[in-house]
C-alpha cells in the first residue's frame, strides 16, 4: 500500500500562512492504515495548529473532514459545498489525493500535508518496508519474489555489490542486503543456478523517467459515460 | 592482443603483474597526478585512476588517465555505474580510446551516501556486470548497446573488480564467473588482510577453472597507522581489517614501517596462492610507500614489454 | 451518571450469565463496576432497580449468578454477593428510593410476608395499587425472620429492607392467620379485588420410625424459631443428633452449638460428597465443630432408654437416587449401626399447610396441593393467585422473590388488563480457551468471617464485611462481559490493527476477510478504541462516557489564577475511586480539573492534545501501575500514546507540558505530590 508520513508543523504552517480559513482533508483508506492522515491525524493536527495559531494572536479558522477515499471523484463531491466557505484546503492524503482535489478545486490552492513517501509492505504494525517503485516490468519471478530494484540500494541486477557484509546494505545496518535475500531465498527454492545468468541491460522504457505513464483500459471504454 | 596495453602484455606473457593507485585532486591541479605517476613508473605495470571514490567529487578518471599517458605512464580508467548512464557511458570510452586509454575496469561504485554529496540521485542505469558486456561488445562487435555500429575500433583490456570477503561468501565466485562470462579480461580484488580466506576463495576460483579464463591481481592496501586501520575497518565498505592487524598497529612505535612489513608480508603469502597473476596496490594518500613495498617484496625491476 | 439499564449489553438476544442466572435477573455487571470505580450510591441503586429486598440479599442470598460467573472458568468467581451487601450498607439513606407511579382505585391483599409476598407488595405498590399484607406471625419476613439463624441474617437487616417497602405504602398487619383470624370471603368483602397466597412450606416433616415422638426429637422449623426467640438453651450433656444435610440441617446444626450443646452430629442419608447444603455451610460447620462422619446412613429407630435418648439406630444406605435420578433412597437393612445422642433434631425437609384454605373455594388436589395456573399462576377461584414455595416446593429466598414479582404481574393484567412480556434472557456463550488463558489471575478475596472462637458462642453476625479497600479490589476482577468493542461497520476498513492489539485475541478474521470484534469474548480493556485508525469501534460500558465532554465541563469547573487549567485524567478504578476517602479531594490543587475514565487505556492521543486547544496549561495522566490493572498491555499502549501526543506537542512548542505518572493503588499521597508539582 501506499505510505506517507505527515510534513513537519513548521512546514504546514508556512504553507497555510496565508489563508484565513482552512479545510483539512483526512483520507479514510491508506494514510488512515499506515497513521498518517485519518480521521485521528486530522483531528490532532487541527487542534495543534489552532492552537499555535492562538498562541501567535491569530484567528485562523480549520474545518475538518475526512473522505472515505480522495481519489475517488464522487467521494470528493461531499466537499464541494465547502469549498466556498475556505481559503484553501490541506490535504492529508497521499499525493494522489492532493493532485485529484487540486483538478477538483482550480481555484482554491490545495497542500500537501503529507509526504507521500513509498509502496510498502507493513513488517509489523509500526514498521513499513519500501518493496515496489512501479518500474512497470515487474521480474519478481527472476529474483524469488524480492525486488532488487525497490530493495537494492543501487538496484544491481546481477548480484550483490562489494559492500554486501552480514546479510546488511552497506549504506546501513538497518536495511537487509536484497541480494543476500534474493540468494537466501533462490536457495531455498532449489533456483541457485538460475542467478548465474547474466540479466541484460534493463529496458526503463516502463519506468517513470520515460514519462508520466498512462494505462487505458479499451475494454471499458463507453463514450458518453 | 585486444588492447596492447603494458598490463595485457605483463599478463599474457605469464608475468607477475603489480598496478597501484593514484587518487586524482578534489582539485584542478593536473601537475599533481602527474607528479603521483611519475613516483610510481617504475614499479608498475599500470594505475588506477579512482573515479569519484567513496562518491566524492574529485577531477575525473578520464582526465587523470590522459594526463598520466602524458607523462609517460600506463592508466587504467575506473567507470563506475552510480553517476553515468549508458549514453554518457558509451561516449565516455570512445573519448578514453580515442585519447589512448586501454584499460578500463568497471565497477558498481559507492553509494552516494557515503560521499560529499550525499542528496544527489544516483543513476545505476547498468551494473557492473551489465557494463563490462557493453564494453565488450564494443569492443568485440564494434556495436553501441542500441545495435548500431561503431565506426573504428575500440581496443580494450577489460577489468572488474570483486570483493571476496564480501556475503554471500558463496555468491562471490559465481559473481566472479559472470563478470568473466560477461567479458571480463582482469580482476583486482578488494584489500586482502585474511589470506586464508582469500586462499579458500581462490580454490573455488581454480575448481570453476576460472583462472584459466581471467587475470586476478589481489588487491593489497598498506596500513600507515592504527587509526587508519580502525577508520578502514568502520566506514569504508567492503574493507575486511581483522583484529590481528588491528593489535599489531596498536604494538607498534613506527606505524609506517609496521605497515609496510605487514603489507610485504602479505604479498609474499599471496604470492604462494595458485591462480593469483598479480597484485594491486591501493597506498591512497601513501603512494611513496609503493616503490619500497614493491622492491622488498622482490618484485623489481617490473617486467620491459 | 446515567442510570443503567436492566440489560446492558452488545447484544439485545443476549445478557451476562450472571443477570441470566439470577432469578430476578440483577444486573450484576452494572452494579459491580460501580463499586470498582467508587460509585457506591450508584452501585445501590442498580441493585434497586431490580431488588427491593438487597439488605436481605446481600446477607443470605444463595449467589446463583456465582455459580455462572464467567471468571468461575478463569481462577475463581467474583464474590457478587458480599459485593451486594458492601453496596447496600454504603450506599444506604444516601439514595432517593422509588415511588408509586399515579394512584389506582383496587386493593390487593397479600397473605405471607416472606420474600415472595414483600416482592409481589413491592411491585404491586410501585404500580399505583393499594396493597396490605397479612401475616401470622408477630414480626414480618416469613421465614426469614422466623427460621433463618441471627448468626447469618441479623433481623435490623430484614427490618430495613421492610421499612422501605412500607414507604410505599404498603400496610403490614402481623398476628393475622388465614383461616382463623380472616377468610378469603372477608378480604373480598372488605374490597380487595385480589388475593395473592404465599403461605411457604411452615411445616416441618417427620419420620414414621418407633421412638420419633419422644420430647427430645424436635422438628428443624420449631427450633429454629423458639432458637432466634432466645428460648433455647442447652447444655454440655447434651450430644444433639441432627438428621438431614440441607442447608436448614447446618442451621440447626451450628444453632445447637450456639446454645450450648456438648456435640452436635449430622446425620444423612448422603454420602459425604452428596450433601446438598451449601458447600460455604458445610465448611463454617465443620469449623464449629459440628461433626459430619455419620453420613451413608438412614434412622430405623430411635432408643431410647428410660426416658432418655440413648442415640439412633440406622441402617446402610445403599443410593439416595435411582436410576431416573428421583429421590429413592435404598438400603441394606443387614447393616447396622448406632448412633450416640440424646436429642434429635430432624431436618429432613418441609412442606406447605394448606389447611387454612378449607371451604374458601381455593381448589386443592388429592395431595393437599394447591392447584394453580402454572402460566398465570392463578388459583382455582377468580382473584386468588399463589406464589413462592407454597407452589414451587423449597427453593431460595431470590427464586421466591421472582415468584411473587410474576404474581405481581399476573395480578396487574387481571386487575387492569395490562399485559406483560417475560423477556428471555439467554446467557453469552462461554468464554472461548484461548481467551481463558490470557486472562491476568487475580486471586478471589474472600469476605472475612469471624474467627471460630468469636462465634461458636453467639448469635453475632458471623460474616464481617468487606472493606473499601477489599471491595474495590473484588469488584475490579469482574470481566465487564458483552460490555466491550463494538465495530462500527460503515467505518471499518479492514485494517486488522485491533486484531494485532487485542491482549486477549478478541478481533478475529473471518473466511469471508472481515473482522469480526468478538462481543462474547471482549475483555473491555478498550486498548482497540484508542488503536483504531479509523475510529470504526464503539464501546458498549455505559460508564465510559465522552471523555471530550468530560474535559470541557472539568474545565468550566476549575478556578485558575492564570495560566490555564490543569487536566488530570485518572483512572476510575485507581486514583478516582478513592473520592470517597476523607482527605482525598482536598489535596488537589485548585486548578486541576480531573476526569475519570475506567482505565487510562480507553484514552487516545487526541485526548492528550484537545485539552491544550481548549486551554488547558498542562495535561496530567494518573495511571495505575501495571501490576494493579488487570489489563496490564493498557497501560503499555497508554504510555505509548502519551509518547505519541508529547511529539505532537513538541511540534507545535508545548514540550514538557503533558505528564504520565503512575502509582500503586491506595497511595493518593503520591497522587498529591505529582500535581502539586506541576503547579511550579
Amino acid at each position: 500500500m501506499i505510505k506517507a508520513e505527515q510534513k513537519p508543523m513548521d512546514q504546514i504552517r508556512k504553507m497555510i500562512a496565508d489563508y484565513p480559513k482552512v479545510l483539512i482533508v483526512g483520507c479514510g483508506t491508506c494514510v488512515t492504515i499506515c497513521f498518517a492522515g485519518g480521521e485521528r491525524e486530522v483531528a490532532d493536527l487541527a487542534s495543534l495548529l489552532r492552537l499555535k495559531d492562538r498562541q501567535q494572536g491569530g484567528q485562523k479558522q480549520f474545518l475538518e473532514t475526512t473522505v472515505k477515499r480522495v481519489c475517488e471523484r464522487e467521494f470528493i463531491d461531499q466537499l464541494v459545498p465547502k469549498q466556498a466557505e475556505v481559503d484553501a484546503i490541506l490535504s492529508l492524503s497521499c499525493a494522489i489525493g492532493v493532485q485529484y482535489l487540486a483538478e477538483r478545486f482550480p481555484k482554491l490552492p490545495v497542500l500537501p500535508g503529507l509526504n507521500t513517501s513509498f509502496l510498502g509492505l507493513i513488517e509489523e504494525r509500526w514498521q513499513w518496508n519500501e518493496v515496489c517503485v512501479a518500474c512497470g516490468d515487474c521480474i519478481l519471478h527472476l529474483t524469488g519474489g524480492i525486488c532488487p530494484i525497490a530493495r537494492c540500494a543501487k538496484g544491481l541486477f546481477n548480484g550483490p555489490c562489494g559492500g554486501s557484509v552480514g546479510g546488511k546494505c552497506e549504506i546501513s545496518p538497518e536495511i537487509p542486503c536484497a541480494w543476500q535475500k534474493i540468494y537466501d531465498r533462490m536457495a531455498s527454492l532449489g533456483q541457485l543456478h538460475k542467478l548465474e545468468e547474466i540479466q541484460p541491460v534493463r529496458n526503463w522504457v516502463s519506468n517513470q523517467a520515460a514519462g508520466p505513464r498512462r494505462t487505458v483500459k479499451e475494454a471499458l471504454k463507453i463514450s458518453g459515460k | 592482443m585486444k588492447a596492447g596495453t603494458k598490463l595485457e602484455k605483463v599478463l599474457t606473457s605469464g608475468q607477475f603483474a603489480v598496478t597501484a593507485e593514484a587518487g586524482p585532486p578534489k582539485g584542478t591541479s593536473g601537475q599533481m597526478v602527474q607528479k603521483k605517476g611519475e613516483q610510481l613508473k617504475s614499479c608498475c605495470d599500470g594505475i588506477n585512476v579512482t573515479d569519484n571514490q567513496t562518491a566524492i567529487v574529485r577531477m575525473s578518471s578520464l582526465a587523470g588517465c590522459v594526463l598520466l599517458k602524458q607523462a609517460g605512464v600506463e592508466p587504467i580508467m575506473q567507470m563506475v555505474c552510480r553517476d553515468r548512464n549508458r549514453i554518457a557511458i558509451q561516449s565516455d570510452v570512445l573519448g578514453a580510446v580515442a585519447l589512448g586509454i586501454g584499460n578500463i575496469l568497471c565497477l558498481s561504485g559507492d553509494h552516494q551516501k557515503f560521499g560529499n554529496h550525499p542528496t544527489a540521485k544516483n543513476v545505476f542505469d547498468l551494473d557492473s556486470i551489465q557494463l563490462i558486456q557493453a564494453l565488450k561488445t564494443m569492443r568485440d562487435e564494434h556495436k553501441f548497446l542500441c545495435g548500431e555500429a561503431i565506426s573504428g575500433d575500440v581496443p580494450l583490456f577489460i577489468g572488474a573488480a570483486e570483493n571476496p570477503f564480501a556475503d554471500p561468501f558463496e555468491f562471490r565466485v559465481i559473481r566472479l564467473s559472470k563478470k568473466v562470462k560477461a567479458g571480463a579480461d582482469f580482476i583486482q580484488t578488494q584489500a586482502i588482510y585474511d589470506v586464508d580466506k582469500f586462499a579458500r576463495w581462490m580454490d573455488m576460483v581454480r575448481d570453476r577453472g576460472l583462472d584459466n579464463q581471467v587475470h586476478i591481481l589481489a588487491g593489497v592496501i598498506p596500513v600507515r597507522a592504527v587509526g587508519m586501520a580502525r577508520y578502514m575497518k568502520e566506514n569504508v565498505p567492503g574493507v575486511y581489517v581483522p583484529d590481528q592487524i588491528i593489535k599489531r598497529m596498536e604494538g607498534t612505535k613506527s606505524g609506517k614501517e609496521e605497515g609496510l612489513k605487514i603489507a610485504v608480508e602479505l604479498i609474499q603469502q599471496i604470492r604462494e596462492i595458485k591462480g593469483v597473476h598479480g597484485i594491486h596496490i591501493m597506498a591512497v594518500g601513501w603512494e611513496d610507500a609503493v616503490p619500497q613495498i614493491v622492491e622488498r617484496a622482490g618484485l623489481l625491476p617490473r617486467p620491459a614489454v | 451518571m446515567e442510570s443503567s439499564r436492566i440489560a446492558d449489553c452488545c447484544s439485545p438476544q443476549l445478557n451476562q450469565p450472571c443477570q441470566v442466572a439470577c432469578p430476578i435477573h440483577q444486573n450484576a455487571r452494572g452494579y459491580l463496576a460501580a463499586i470498582a470505580q467508587g460509585e457506591f450510591e450508584q452501585a445501590l441503586r442498580i441493585i434497586m432497580e431490580a431488588n427491593p429486598l438487597p439488605s436481605i440479599c446481600g446477607t443470605i442470598c444463595a449467589h446463583p449468578c456465582e455459580d455462572k460467573c464467567r471468571r468461575g472458568k478463569v481462577d475463581k468467581p467474583l464474590s457478587i454477593r458480599a459485593l451486594k451487601r458492601f453496596a447496600v450498607e454504603q450506599g444506604r439513606g444516601a439514595i432517593e428510593l422509588a415511588r408509586p407511579k399515579a394512584r389506582r382505585e383496587q386493593k390487593v391483599a397479600i397473605v405471607g410476608s416472606g420474600p415472595a409476598g414483600l416482592v409481589a407488595a413491592h411491585d404491586l405498590a410501585l404500580m399505583g395499587y393499594h396493597v396490605t399484607i397479612f401475616e401470622k406471625a408477630e414480626t414480618p419476613g416469613g421465614a426469614l425472620g422466623l427460621y433463618i439463624p441471627l448468626y447469618r441474617l441479623p433481623r435490623d437487616t430484614i427490618r430495613q429492607d421492610i421499612k422501605n417497602i412500607e414507604a410505599l405504602g404498603v400496610e403490614i398487619k402481623t398476628g393475622k392467620e388465614l383461616g382463623k383470624d380472616f377468610t378469603i370471603d372477608q378480604l373480598q368483602q372488605q374490597g380487595y379485588k385480589s388475593v395473592l397466597l404465599s403461605l411457604g412450606l411452615p411445616v416441618s416433616r417427620s419420620l414414621p420410625i418407633p421412638g420419633i415422638d419422644h420430647k427430645d426429637v424436635l422438628l428443624a422449623l420449631p427450633f429454629l424459631s423458639a432458637v432466634n426467640n432466645g428460648k433455647i438453651r442447652l447444655d454440655p450433656t447434651k450430644v444433639v443428633l441432627v438428621i438431614g444435610s440441607g442447608n436448614v440441617a447446618m442451621d440447626v446444626a451450628r444453632s445447637a452449638v450456639r446454645c450450648g450443646a456438648g456435640k452436635v452430629r449430622v446425620v444423612c442419608l448422603e454420602a459425604k460428597d452428596e450433601m446438598p447444603a451449601f458447600p460455604w455451610e458445610i465448611e463454617e460447620a465443620l469449623e464449629e465443630g459440628v461433626e459430619m462422619q455419620c453420613c451413608s446412613l438412614g434412622p430405623k429407630q430411635v432408643i431410647v432408654n428410660g426416658n432418655q435418648i440413648a442415640g439412633l439406630n440406622c441402617k446402610k444406605v445403599v443410593s439416595v437416587f435411582d436410576a431416573q435420578k428421583c429421590f429413592n433412597p435404598s438400603y441394606d437393612e443387614t447393616v447396622l449401626s448406632d448412633i450416640e445422642g440424646n436429642m434429635i433434631i430432624l431436618s429432613i425437609g418441609q412442606a406447605g399447610d394448606t389447611s387454612c384454605l378449607n371451604g374458601s373455594g381455593v381448589k386443592l388436589n388429592q395431595r393437599g396441593q394447591l392447584v394453580y395456573d402454572s402460566n398465570s399462576l392463578a388459583t382455582s377461584r377468580e382473584g386468588v393467585f399463589a406464589c413462592g414455595e407454597l407452589i414451587s416446593g423449597p427453593g431460595t429466598a431470590v427464586q421466591a422473590m421472582y415468584s411473587g414479582r410474576r404474581a405481581a404481574l399476573s395480578i396487574a393484567k387481571f386487575l387492569s388488563g395490562e399485559e406483560f412480556k417475560l423477556e428471555p434472557f439467554e446467557p453469552l456463550p462461554d468464554l472461548a480457551s484461548g481467551v481463558i488463558e490470557k486472562v491476568k489471575r487475580l486471586e478471589r478475596n474472600s469476605v472475612p468471617i469471624l474467627p471460630v472462637e468469636k462465634r461458636i458462642n453467639n448469635v453475632q453476625h458471623v460474616e464481617i464485611g468487606y472493606s473499601l479497600e477489599v471491595a474495590r479490589k473484588e469488584a475490579r476482577r469482574c470481566l465487564n462481559c458483552g460490555v466491550g468493542a463494538r465495530r462500527l461497520e460503515e467505518k471499518c476498513i479492514d485494517c486488522l490493527t485491533c486484531v494485532r492489539v487485542c491482549p486477549y485475541e478478541v478481533p478475529v478474521v473471518t473466511p469471508e476477510g472481515a473482522v469480526d470484534i468478538r462481543f462474547d469474548q471482549c475483555q473491555a480493556c478498550g486498548i482497540c478504541v484508542g488503536e483504531c485508525p479509523a475510529r470504526a469501534i464503539a464501546f458498549n460500558m455505559p460508564e465510559v462516557e465522552d471523555v471530550l465532554l468530560q474535559v470541557e465541563s472539568a474545565m468550566k469547573g476549575v478556578k485558575v489564577a492564570g495560566g490555564g487549567p490543569v487536566i488530570c485524567f485518572v483512572c476510575s478504578y485507581g486514583a478516582a475511586s478513592w473520592r470517597k476517602l476523607p482527605g482525598f479531594l482536598k489535596g488537589i490543587p485548585p486548578q486541576v480539573g480531573l476526569v475519570s475514565v475506567p482505565c487510562v487505556a480507553k484514552l487516545s492521543v487526541s485526548h492528550f492534545i484537545k485539552p491544550f486547544e481548549l486551554g488547558a496549561q498542562a495535561v496530567v495522566v494518573a495511571a495505575c501501575e501495571a501490576a494493579d490493572c488487570p489489563h496490564e498491555k493498557g497501560i503499555l499502549f497508554a504510555q505509548k500514546r502519551v509518547d505519541s501526543a508529547k511529539q505532537l506537542l513538541s511540534q507545535a512548542g508545548l514540550d514538557g507540558r503533558l505528564e504520565w505518572v503512575s502509582f500503586p493503588s491506595g497511595d493518593f499521597s503520591r497522587f498529591h505530590q505529582a500535581l502539586s508539582q506541576r503547579q511550579q
